[in-house]
């Protein structure tokens, strides 16, 4: 039997919903080639007054903070030291390792010149935050595939390599961290400079402090929902009881964010706040339902100790959040009657692109150790056949 | 960045749209000297005479045509929009790899070959002035080169050479005395003040009209320099990253240390009770 035919035997044993799945991402790896033969004009609805659309509103400003949850996860585990939570890094890290990777082929669709995309790493703009988003998110993509391996090692049993990165996980997690605080925020400092185009209900000096305590918000909610996802449709161990902490910190997270964002509102005014209808309508959205509602909800312990219902007040947070970065990348920027809508195919490439997610992180979990992971477990020893190499490495 | 060591050393245009006939000898020489294609468009597709609707990639100047009644007469009045090359161009700031800069003689110029076309200096831009190859698989930013080549050879840019009564082009120290002067010497026909003077922290091309500006169809910007919003944040990174790390990694140090001292002592007590127990 060929390599192929075992794939294809392999994909039909596959559930329904990812059959799905793979269409999809299938359909987008099609839209985009449609968008690198016609150009960005004929396949988008982007234009001069227009220039970002759906592909930098979703595929990058969102999703960048949708995959907070590895750096948050793993500062509160390994540097706030609280370990009982690490069963729950590795899938994080999987989800941001993911995450990334999406996010940067979601900007090569949407860049002009992908081929050129390296030129970031050779002329250097140190007052462009575009320069450091980019240079941040290249690092950190390293920094999570580094961590990504140490499921693939394990699964192959490559001891040394796995010796190596047990070694290197704090400067990691820290490096994690750091990169992390810096691209977060800096995604925020995009929008600075769009002085008189974003609305004064979401153009504040301090939109990348905002930015970065936002994701911190969103990176804990998303580890809550997938977490509970996984042990619904993928016969996980149920982790309600370490998802109970979680839901203890969240709060404390979102009303951090609340006082910087209405101080900011009260102190930091630059001009008139009611004077788009449209737009209060969505501050009062984001705001209400996305972050003071789940905070209100997760204030009270009847809420954390159910799996749903914590499980939905995370679920508000990620639609909060995803709310505020449309609002500030997109909608706050529209004014008068010219309107951005995306088009089909844009939206395709969209979907497809968060079909992949989902899609691989399935297949991953499905063929790697990832949520059966308790490193106390794990055998990090060398076997016999090492012993005069390990014998140099030993240090525990 | 900008390269300038004194702004007023550079050259600037004084546009004085009340000289300005509307015959758009500016935007053919521009065409011509860019050796950019024409469009197709039609009368009264937009706002009223002026054609194309709006600057493109094609068309890097345009005068709109604004129609009003003085006296109870109908008169038109005209405003060229161009790239109004800042002294601290919010382009080039946000350029993640530097394909913007601002020159000694005043032009803002663009680097196509470095571009990775990201499109953010048209985000960063307060006066909509880049535009994009949007019919293109490969697009480019594209906007007036303020024709630095003909800078270099010492003559003019093409739409002050081909201009019969609007533009001035000089130093702008000079510019501004000039209009300083143009307005002191007939008040009654100007609104009395310079756009551009101080707008975006200051321009190479500068304005003196008769109407309100934002009747016009100027675009009403700060007037603090655009980088500067962007920069006191981005400042801030080195110290942020050193906090982050350090703090981080001191903490974990402090917890680690924590949990081996008591293991110590769970050990040692472990080892004092086999004792007594033997």
């Amino acid at each position: 039997m060929t390599a192929a035919r075992y794939v294809i035997n392999e994909i039909k044993g596959y559930h329904r919903f990812i059959k799905f799945l793979i269409f999809l991402v299938v359909a987008s790896a099609l839209a985009s080639l449609v968008r690198f033969v016609f150009g960005l004009g004929a396949t988008t609805n982007l234009n001069d007054t227009y220039p970002w659309g759906l592909w930098i509103s979703f595929d990058v400003v969102t999703a960048v903070p949708l995959a907070a949850g590895a750096f948050t996860l793993g500062a509160i585990v390994h540097c706030f030291h609280i370990k009982k939570l690490e069963p729950l890094v590795r899938p994080a890290i999987v989800t941001g390792f993911l995450g990334y990777s999406l996010v940067c082929v979601g900007l090569l669709l949407d860049l002009g010149q992908p081929q050129r995309g390296w030129h970031v790493l050779r002329y250097w703009n140190l007052h462009s935050p575009m320069f450091e988003v980019s240079m941040c998110v290249m690092a950190y993509t390293t920094v999570l595939f580094l961590e990504f391996l140490s499921p693939v090692c394990e699964k192959f049993g490559f001891y040394l390599p796995l010796r190596v990165l047990r070694w290197l996980e704090m400067p990691l997690v820290i490096a994690a961290a750091a990169i992390s605080t810096l691209h977060q925020s800096s995604l925020g400092t995009f929008f600075l400079i769009a002085v008189d185009k974003l609305h004064n209900l979401w153009y504040t000096p301090v939109l990348p402090l905002l930015f970065w305590m936002s994701a911190i918000c969103a990176g804990l909610s998303i580890i809550i929902l997938e977490a509970t996802a996984s042990h619904k449709w993928m016969g996980q161990p149920n982790e309600g009881v370490l998802l109970k902490t979680l839901a203890k910190i969240l709060p404390w997270a979102l009303g951090a964010y609340l006082c910087v964002r209405i101080g900011s509102l009260v102190f930091l005014s630059q001009g008139p706040y009611f004077d788009s209808p449209a737009l209060l309508i969505l501050f009062a959205i984001e705001v209400g339902i996305g972050f003071v509602l789940p905070l209100i909800m997760l204030m009270q312990s009847r809420i954390r100790n159910s799996d749903s219902r914590r499980a939905t007040a995370a679920g508000l947070v990620v639609f909060g959040l995803v709310l505020n970065r449309f609002n500030v990348s997109m909608f706050g920027m529209m004014h008068g009657d010219k309107i951005y809508f995306p088009s089909f195919i844009e939206s395709v490439v969209t979907i497809g692109i968060i079909a992949a997610h989902v899609l691989f992180f399935v297949l991953l979990a499905k063929y790697f150790p990832i949520f059966e992971h308790h490193p106390e477990t794990v055998d990090y020893s060398l076997p016999d056949r090492f012993q005069k190499v390990g014998a140099v490495g030993a240090r525990h | 960045m900008s390269t300038q060591k004194n702004p007023n050393d550079g050259n600037v245009f004084l546009i004085d749209m009340t000289k300005c006939t509307g015959c758009r000898g500016c935007q053919v020489a521009c065409k011509q000297w860019n050796q950019l294609e024409a469009e197709k468009t039609e009368f009264f597709s937009g706002e009223g005479y002026q054609n194309p609707p709006a600057m493109s990639d094609k068309t890097f100047t345009r005068i709109k045509f604004r129609d009003y009644q003085k006296n109870g007469q109908n008169e038109f009045a005209f405003y060229k929009e161009m790239c109004m090359h800042c002294n601290e161009p919010a382009c080039a700031s946000v350029c993640p790899v530097g394909a913007f800069h601002k020159t000694e003689e005043g032009p803002v110029i663009y680097n196509a070959d470095r571009c990775i076309g990201c499109r953010f200096c048209m985000i960063a831009c307060p006066f909509g002035v880049p535009k994009y190859e949007w019919s293109k698989a490969f697009p480019l930013v594209k906007k007036c080169t303020g024709c630095y080549s003909r800078i270099k050879a010492g003559m003019k840019p093409a739409c002050a050479t081909a201009c019969p009564t609007a533009i001035s082009y000089g130093p702008r120290h000079e510019m501004i005395k000039e209009a300083e002067r143009r307005l002191t010497m007939y008040p009654d026909r100007y609104l009395k003040t310079v756009y551009g003077k101080e707008e975006a922290g200051g321009t190479s091309v500068m304005y003196l009209t008769a109407l309100p500006f934002d009747e016009l169809g100027f675009k009403k910007v700060t007037l603090r320099p655009l980088p500067g919003y962007t920069w006191q944040a981005l400042r801030l990174v080195p110290s942020v990253f050193l906090t982050v790390g350090g703090g981080l990694s001191a903490l974990s140090w402090i917890n680690h240390r924590k949990e081996r001292l008591s293991r110590l002592r769970d050990e040692e007590a472990e080892n004092t009770e086999t004792k007594e127990d033997k």
